[in-house]
């Protein structure tokens, strides 16, 4: 007796696609999510729920969105040598609720292009890390990138980005309003010599799918959409929910993979039942067909640690993107208070140029890639305020707003390496509020994303001065240089800020080196499908989203034998 | 429900001047109120900690409510929070204290009014911070 063909484990981009996908393939699915809902009525016809707003206390300060370090601590380290950990609590926490990672991001969407999937081929091996191609290309991808662009709801500019690999079809809608400032760097980009372009972003130009345009309120980067114009994943779970074949139980902490006797066939998981307290009900779902895990790449290792499942290759390869905020401080307000977070991307860095070339050079290495650039606004009011030093000066600091107010960033989202030693286990005495070990992050930066920081900090403070900022300084993330020093003055903390989590469970032809096969199986359970970023094999130094929402409707169409 | 959490007027006193010391003018903006209601958001049913929409979005109550383990999270850390601003009343402040009494006059001073802090939007006029539309609106 089974309850559904297949049981999705995350109802995040890569959830959500996978759930579309085998719902109108016929399949029956029950998904179920470790959070709560606030995005959409679970009853027909699954209208958006109006539960956000443009509150910086709810969405910044009080977890609304999750997940809650008290009830899910997470820990870090940089190395063994740390001990077991050198802190507990929030350690680049992705949203725990219906919708996942899309319900927070500002939705920007880009694709990854032709060499980010054979980076091993086109630029050659690197020491001490693990440099490899995908076992697909970006042929293999697009007709899925071009299906989650519809499904999501992408605006973008056909041909705006000279380095963007080709597409079948165009965005599916026009790109939203510059944010003024954005243009103002983006043409001292260009006098740099560097390509700018609007942003492809998940969030509504214009009223589609039955979804509102944004209005531009400025709430983006980390709020829920108040009037729902990011697609990022709610039209996909609409689509699914709305077969009726879909049943979403929120409040749903999945504990283990069940398998059938020998343990190649998975046949359902686990789940303690959030909705009952103190003392939560243990509930199974049996499925018939299939598990997807779409936990994403930090809760999809732990799970599949907590059950023994895949090796000792399972949650090592973990990268995020080494971020270098290139800060500048402008004489007059910049604006950011209303736009889309962020509106312009380069993505020079991440080309074979003779100025990179000669920077690989000199830090000794091969070669170097950054990642894409963005052009965005400040902080809110409350975190800037937070950054000021108390007492008599505060006043003064917030109404001169150099952090905020008057502050334009570069942010990079700078290639990461794949390096074994950094892993996501499972700590060995830190536990959640359920008593299972909570997960616990292994990371340091290879020397690449330093060099790679290093050359793209000076640069972009040229283009942030030309562009008429009073000053312009480099951060990263995570800091370097004297951890005690940071530790007390960095307001991003010691652990990597990044949201960008990837590369847990690798994809790979070989069973030997992997976790998953191509067809994103783990190795030795066919029909256990791993659907979210923990199956990059490189970080590229694109946003991941849309990539691992294409991955996850490959996945479900191999599996549900759907055409692409 | 309990009766909702309440400083003394001591408290209150005491409390006040620690906020402002960190964020000179937050207990004129309302400071003090925004730390007696976090205090007390679980003396309510919902809980006052995260504020709905608003009337533009329908009909549902003025506060989201919370599961049952994010009741469960939030009764430590107010627990917490209330040893932090006993010691705060009572002058004997310990190593931390103060950066939780600094983060609270911040989100007071700045953050939305629907907390009991940045009275009457002053706190984002003193900055110039536009005051978020209800519904989210474009700005011509």
């Amino acid at each position: 007796m089974t309850d559904c063909d297949a049981v999705v484990v995350g109802s995040g981009p890569g959830g959500a696609t996978a759930a579309e996908v085998l719902t109108a393939a016929g399949w029956s699915v029950v998904m179920l999510e470790k959070g709560r809902n606030h995005l959409v009525d679970e009853a027909p016809p699954h209208e958006p729920l109006r539960q956000f707003a443009n509150d910086e206390v709810a969405s910044t300060r009080r977890h609304l969105l999750g997940p809650d370090p008290l009830l899910e601590p997470r820990t870090y380290r940089r190395s063994p040598a740390d001990g077991d950990r050198l802190l507990t609590g929030e350690v680049n926490n992705v949203p725990c609720t219906v919708g996942g990672g899309g319900v927070h991001a500002d939705a920007k969407l880009p694709r990854f292009r032709e060499e980010d999937f054979a980076l091993r081929t086109a630029r050659g091996p690197v020491e001490g890390a693990d440099v490899a191609d995908w076992p697909l290309g970006y042929d293999d991808l697009e007709p899925h990138y071009a299906a989650v662009e519809r499904s999501f709801g992408v605006a973008g500019e056909d041909g705006a980005n000279p380095f963007a690999a080709p597409r079948s079809g165009p965005y599916p809608m026009p790109p939203g309003d510059d944010m003024p400032m954005a243009v103002v760097t983006a043409a001292a980009a260009t006098r740099a010599g560097l390509h700018p372009y609007r942003a492809p972003t998940g969030i509504n130009s214009v009223p589609h799918d039955g979804r509102e345009a944004c209005a531009d309120c400025g709430f983006c980067a980390g709020y829920g959409c108040p009037v729902h114009a990011k697609g990022d994943p709610l039209g996909a779970l609409q689509r699914a929910l709305r077969t009726g074949r879909c049943d979403l139980r929120p409040e749903a902490y999945v504990t283990e993979v069940v398998l059938a006797p020998g343990g190649r066939r998975a046949t359902g998981v686990r789940y303690l039942d959030l909705t009952g307290y103190p003392d939560p009900p243990l509930r199974e779902v049996a499925a018939a067909r299939a598990v997807v895990l779409a936990a994403g790449a930090f809760e999809t290792p732990r799970l599949l640690l907590r059950t023994g499942l895949g090796g000792d290759r399972v949650g090592r390869h973990l990268m995020y993107h080494f971020q270098t905020f290139v800060i500048g401080v402008f004489p007059d307000p910049t604006g950011g208070e209303r736009g889309r977070s962020v509106t312009h991307l380069h993505d020079d860095l991440m080309i074979d140029t003779p100025d990179l070339r000669a920077a690989a050079k000199a830090a000794g290495l091969p070669w170097l890639r950054g990642g894409v650039v963005e052009h965005g606004a400040g902080p809110g009011p409350i975190d800037e305020a937070g950054t000021y030093p108390p007492g008599e000066g505060h006043t003064r600091s917030m109404a001169d707003s150099a952090l905020r107010r008057r502050l334009w960033a570069f942010t990079v989202q700078g290639e990461d390496l794949s390096q074994a030693t950094n892993r996501i286990d499972l700590d060995p005495s830190v536990r959640d509020a359920w008593g299972f070990p909570a997960g616990r992050v292994t990371y340091a930066p290879h020397r690449h994303e330093l060099a790679a920081s290093h050359h793209a900090g000076p640069l972009h403070e040229a283009v942030m001065t030309d562009a008429g900022a009073l000053v312009a300084f480099t951060a990263t993330s995570p800091p370097q240089g004297d951890l005690d020093l940071h530790a007390a003055a960095s307001p991003l903390g010691i652990a990597p800020a990044s949201r960008h989590v990837m590369g847990t469970a690798r994809m790979g032809a070989d069973p030997a080196t992997s976790v998953v096969s191509p067809e994103q199986r783990l190795w030795g359970v066919d029909n256990l499908a791993v659907c979210d970023s923990s199956v990059f094999v490189t970080s590229s130094g694109y946003n991941p989203t849309l990539t691992l929402a294409a991955l996850a409707r490959r996945a479900a169409c191999l599996l549900a034998g759907s055409a692409a | 429900m309990n009766e909702p959490f309440a400083f003394t007027p001591e408290e209150r006193a005491a409390v006040a001047a620690a906020l402002d010391a960190r964020v000179p003018g937050a207990a004129a903006l309302g400071a003090v109120d925004y730390v007696e209601r976090l205090l007390g958001a679980l003396d309510h049913d919902p809980p006052h900690l995260w504020a709905a929409p608003g009337p533009w979005a329908g009909d549902g109550p003025r506060w989201l409510d919370l599961g049952p383990w994010e009741r469960h999270a939030w009764r430590a850390r107010l627990d917490d929070l209330q040893a932090v601003y006993r010691r705060v009343a009572a002058g004997r402040t310990e190593p931390g204290d103060n950066r939780v009494v600094h983060a609270h006059a911040c989100e007071a001073a700045y953050g939305d009014p629907a907390y009991g802090g940045n009275r009457d939007g002053e706190g984002w006029r003193r900055i110039d911070f536009p005051e978020p539309l209800f519904p989210p609106a474009r700005v011509p």
